[in-house]
């Protein structure tokens, strides 16, 4: 049984066709990375999978059953945009609120036990107004995870946070999905973070997954490189471009020559003609540049 | 990754559902300043209108006070729907011109802040979420009743009107208006739904619909062509008019017929809407 099964979504806002024919299958224990362009209809499917939108076809299941139903649905957590405290109230309130209306049981025992988690329970007798931008975002996810949710769904919940916010943030995700039943749908472009934590991928373009892959798939897909640098640049990326098919320079300053895991081959290479190579490394390519190569393809 | 554990999804139950709701909104309600100030102006405005406002007499030569009576600016003295004076026209009716704007913020802050996207998301069905709005809604206006019986008696009392009333007929008006409450709240939690994405939009139309202009206008074309104008009393502001200083036990049951039919309406429309459209 998956977490969220989507087959053959679609929704049209009038002539637009924002989400078409979309797949998607998230397993249960999976932290799914949610990737895709400003536009390309990732907030849309989240929206449709929360029941925010009603979708224009296609279907939507939740642990094997209908998106529609109550049980599954008291059993989500959600940051989609804004968080839904009220100004005006503290933290704490805030999440009592919350925790009244999802009926939750000894409410205030939960409500300490998740605000330590996302590291707030100093900061509970704040009024929600005064947070910053980046304890609004604990709150965020903190209020998502009251109830015990088994899936969370969470849009772009990396956004402001500190570094320090971030670690705490990817602690947080790897401890719910430890027991295999629970899962998150995590959008995000900050997909450096997103890599240290996400166990399966699916890109989205144009309202359609384009890629669904676990981070092993990603793994095996990911370019290696050769990266380098020598006293003399641009004779060495002029000499390199002739031999290999793809050679760039990268933002920092360093060639790269990818496909190519033998280091010694170039330095042999480039000796022959009367380069030094003062630094070599091989590396592989990050989600971030994999996800760039892919849109490129795509254009 | 997957475990052999089986998860059981316990489906809530409507009473569970209702009760967490409107535990959060009555909760808004009594810890935000917005209720207490509208409560307020309930008080106030009554009393400055009974003891500070004058208006020509029919001559148009002196200044007279609007109301010789302290509980003419509670209801009127008999169901006036087309307006002639001001003093038609200021009575409890006014309470559902600043209700309207009321439930205006306090729904709008619902969709501002996010709430409602949670509430949605989860197991709340947009049934309980129009139920709830309505309930707490109408219990806020209801407030606003008391508060302006409270306002209006003592500014009468301080201009020294006269208090000679039938007691019975007074209360069923009040009483009238109270219950009144529950169909004017849904009609602007309906309201407010349609406009969720406007909320300057959705302010202006429940303060056009709480001023009863519509009914008004009905009302002057019916009477000019001689037809009884009592059927305006399946209407929010015409029952809501009918309830008056001489009305009698059969006002107070117009007023619990059409307020309930009513907001059974706007709730089942309110509730098809958000399940038809974004909620967003």
């Amino acid at each position: 049984m998956n977490a969220i099964e989507i087959r053959n979504l679609s929704k049209n806002f009038g002539p637009k066709q924002a989400v078409c024919g979309l797949d998607m299958t998230v397993p249960m224990g999976a932290i799914y990375g949610f990737i895709g362009e400003n536009g390309s209809g990732k907030s849309t499917t989240e929206k449709m999978i929360c029941g925010l939108i009603p979708t224009s076809g296609g279907s939507i299941k939740l642990y094997g059953k209908d998106y529609g139903d109550e049980g599954v649905r008291a059993k989500m957590g959600v940051l989609i945009e804004a968080p839904g405290c009220f100004p005006g109230l503290t933290v704490w309130n805030n999440m009592m609120l919350q925790a009244a209306n999802l009926g939750i049981p000894n409410a205030e025992k939960e409500v300490i036990k998740i605000l330590k988690t996302v590291r707030m329970e100093g900061a509970a007798g704040n009024k929600y107004k005064n947070c910053s931008l980046g304890m609004k975002q604990r709150v965020g996810i903190a209020m998502a995870l009251l109830g015990n949710p088994t899936l969370l769904i969470l849009d772009e919940p990396l956004n402001g946070l500190d570094a320090d916010g971030m670690r705490i943030m990817r602690e947080i995700f790897t401890d719910i999905v430890k027991d295999g039943q629970r899962s998150i749908l995590v959008s995000s472009h900050l997909l450096g973070e997103l890599q240290k934590v996400a166990t399966h991928y699916g890109i989205i373009r144009h309202g359609k997954m384009i890629v669904e892959m676990t981070s092993d798939e990603l793994d095996a897909s990911c370019r290696t490189y050769v990266a380098l640098q020598s006293a003399e640049m641009n004779k060495t990326k002029m000499l390199l471009g002739c031999k290999y098919s793809r050679v760039e320079q990268d933002e920092a300053g360093y060639i790269r020559v990818y496909d190519i895991t033998t280091p010694e081959e170039i330095v042999t290479y480039l000796y022959e003609n009367g380069i030094c190579v003062t630094e070599i490394k091989t590396d592989k390519i990050g989600l971030e540049e994999y996800y760039i190569d892919l849109m490129k393809e795509g254009r | 990754m997957t475990s052999s554990r089986e998860i059981t999804f316990e489906s809530p139950t409507f009473a569970r559902r209702i009760k967490g709701m409107l535990g959060v909104d009555f909760y808004r309600l009594f810890h935000t300043p917005l209720f207490y100030i509208f409560l307020a102006i309930a008080a106030i405005i009554p009393a400055m209108v009974s003891a500070m406002t004058m208006m020509p007499d029919q001559n148009g030569q002196t200044m007279e006070p609007l109301y010789s009576n302290v509980w003419q600016i509670m209801a009127a003295n008999e169901p006036l729907y087309v307006i002639r004076t001001i003093s038609d026209y200021a009575n409890m009716n006014m309470v559902f011109i600043f209700g309207g704007i009321m439930v205006s913020i306090f729904i709008g802050h619902d969709y501002k802040s996010g709430y409602v996207k949670q509430l949605f998301t989860t197991h709340a069905k947009k049934q309980d979420y129009m139920i709830s709005k309505s309930l707490v809604c109408a219990f806020a206006m209801a407030c606003m009743c008391i508060m302006y019986l409270f306002g209006g008696t003592v500014g009468g009392l301080l201009a020294g009107y006269e208090t000679d009333v039938n007691v019975g007929s007074l209360i069923i008006a009040i009483l009238g208006k109270i219950i009144m409450s529950l169909g004017w709240a849904s009609l602007y939690t309906f309201l407010n739904v349609i406009f969720r994405r406007y909320f300057g939009v959705s302010v202006a139309s429940s303060f056009f619909f709480g001023t009863g202009i519509l009914i008004i206008g009905a009302a002057a074309i019916v009477e000019g062509i001689n037809l009884p104008t009592s059927f305006l009393n399946i209407f929010l502001y015409g029952a809501s008019v009918n309830a008056n200083l001489s009305s009698e036990i059969g006002s107070l049951l117009i007023c619990i017929v059409v307020s309930v039919a009513w907001a059974v309406i706007y709730n089942v429309a309110g509730t098809k809407l958000l399940n038809k459209c974004d909620v967003y």
